[in-house]
């Protein structure tokens, strides 16, 4: 039984971590209609450089925000410089871009940090003593810190999008750019705000994730980090904040308990067998579980 | 000095332009309405006047030079209900109206005008939390007439507004538009093939062929005109 629990709370915190990145994901699908491929590369770049702060002596704290800033001006950035002049032309270029990306920044790593493998301090106390009593499982201080961050951001970003000017007009790009230029809304702001807004929860959850991941902070610890994100979009519908949230936990709790009670999947297994379970919801719905069918009479 | 000035307009797609050099005017407060066959241009023209395609030539709001960014032409004053009515299928009805706003700040004219357009197409009231999406046709049209004009545009353009819809619900559309027309003030540019429909509303008419206007006129010279009454209207 504490054993489950304990299985259960490491899978929920992985997950909580999933579902922050399947957030960001979530966010850029919704401005632009693309999946952005370096996501995960892009928070790993972001963490390298907190790690670096960190080595300078900068608190942890102002190396997750300088994080989650870096993460905005780069995501911003990405869109404006890269994105947009392709985007006009072609929307598989994006995804090309995208995945240029994914290999530059990996490779840009590696020349500004080295390929060693770096401890990043976790933001939340860790120690072996940081932990409370739950039901006789340990919940330890950073895992207690992921959730409580992905609750938050939750929040926010729901109100961002269901109660404030720029969500509805970020709702407004995502239905149809072409009618929200129409009525007027900047829709190249509007655009370059939610890549901007993507790069920074990416940010945010690279730094929260390093600490938990086994590879530490290393060259290869987004790769599995972003397969589960990506999938937790997936599952969620890929446009659902609600969906990427309830993908993320179910896909970290599943991988905890694959890895848990079926020696035989788990280790080498278990990212596969959890994949294999997306696959199966995805053909029997094939907008996800929370996914928008689009109703539209013509 | 008329509200929209256009001189020389040329637009197209990719290399190839569908206008040769446009000229018309649009007075403040007047109905204006562009006749031609399919091909001729109209589409074109409107969404080169909206800063939907890159064009050349010259194009005045109220003594303005107009840019190409469509939102900055709705900031100026000129808003383009689109053909097809480009509904924000997946937002709410209410949203749409909101997200017709964006080029303002008062947010209490902004409550007002919801409330005018709802007073004007009650079925968008009913309909307020509902998908844009789940309308039907008729009230897509409207809402998408409603969203231009949440704008408070100087001038309304609107592009066959009567596509796909039933007869009867052209008329109520068309007699809305003269209303607003004349309750308002606001002018409108109406591309629209239903010609006799349009030349009920019109105080001036352009015809378009081939990428030029070939004709300009009041209705009844248009009505007269033994050449177009065959060609457009069809008696």
């Amino acid at each position: 039984m504490d054993l489950l629990l304990e299985r259960l709370v490491s899978g929920l915190t992985n997950g909580s971590v999933y579902a922050l990145l399947a957030l960001a994901l979530v966010v850029v699908f919704r401005g632009s209609g693309t999946i952005n491929f370096a996501q995960g590369e892009l928070a790993l770049f972001t963490t390298f450089v907190a790690w670096w702060l960190t080595t300078l002596g900068s608190p942890v704290w102002l190396a997750v925000l300088a994080s989650i800033a870096l993460g905005f001006v780069l995501g911003a950035g990405i869109e404006r410089l890269l994105v947009r002049p392709v985007q006009r032309k072609n929307d598989t270029a994006v995804l090309i871009v995208a995945l240029g990306l994914f290999t530059g920044l990996n490779a840009l790593d590696a020349l500004l940090f080295g390929t060693e493998t770096k401890v990043m301090p976790s933001p939340f106390p860790n120690g072996l003593d940081d932990y409370v009593s739950l039901g006789g499982a340990r919940l330890y201080g950073d895992a207690l810190g992921v959730w409580v961050v992905l609750v938050v951001l939750v929040g926010l970003v729901s109100l961002l999008f269901r109660r404030t000017r720029v969500g509805l007009h970020m709702r407004a790009v995502a239905d149809n750019p072409e009618s929200a230029a129409l009525a007027g809304v900047p829709t190249s702001r509007v655009l370059a705000l939610g890549w901007g807004l993507s790069g920074a929860i990416g940010g945010l959850a690279g730094v929260l994730v390093t600490p938990l991941a086994p590879q530490q902070l290393s060259l290869t610890t987004m790769f599995t980090v972003f397969i589960a994100a990506s999938a937790a979009a997936l599952f969620g519908g890929l446009d659902s904040l609600g969906g990427a949230i309830v993908g993320g936990l179910v896909i970290g709790v599943l991988e905890a308990l694959v890895t848990g009670y079926v020696p035989a999947l788990g280790g080498a297994m278990q990212q596969t067998t959890v994949l294999v379970v997306i696959v199966l919801i995805l053909l029997v719905r094939p907008t996800g579980l929370f996914g928008s069918r689009r109703l539209e009479r013509v | 000095m008329s509200l929209l000035e256009v001189r020389g307009l040329r637009a197209g797609y990719g290399a190839a332009d569908v206008l040769h050099g446009i000229d018309l005017t649009v007075d403040e407060g007047e109905v204006a309405v562009v006749l031609g066959a399919n091909g001729a241009g109209k589409t074109t023209t409107m969404k080169a006047l909206a800063g939907m395609l890159p064009r050349r030539g010259e194009v005045r709001l109220g003594g303005a030079e107009l840019g190409t960014r469509p939102d900055r032409v709705v900031a100026a004053g000129m808003s383009l209900v689109p053909q097809g009515r480009g509904t924000l299928a997946t937002l709410s009805v209410l949203d749409n109206l909101h997200v017709g706003a964006a080029t303002r700040k008062d947010r209490k004219g902004i409550a007002e005008d919801v409330e005018r357009w709802f007073d004007t197409f009650p079925v968008l009231r009913e309909r307020s939390g509902q998908s844009a999406g789940l309308l039907s046709g008729g009230e897509q049209q409207m809402l998408a007439v409603a969203r231009a004009l949440m704008s408070r545009p100087q001038l309304l353009l609107c592009d066959e507004p009567s596509l796909g819809l039933a007869p009867i619900v052209v008329q109520g559309l068309f007699a809305t538009l003269g209303a607003i027309n004349a309750e308002q003030g606001t002018a409108l540019l109406v591309v629209e093939q239903n010609a006799e429909l349009a030349l009920d509303l019109a105080h001036r008419v352009h015809l378009l062929e081939v990428g030029e206007v070939a004709a300009t006129g009041t209705a009844e010279d248009f009505r007269r005109d033994d050449a177009v009454r065959r060609a457009y209207l069809g008696f």
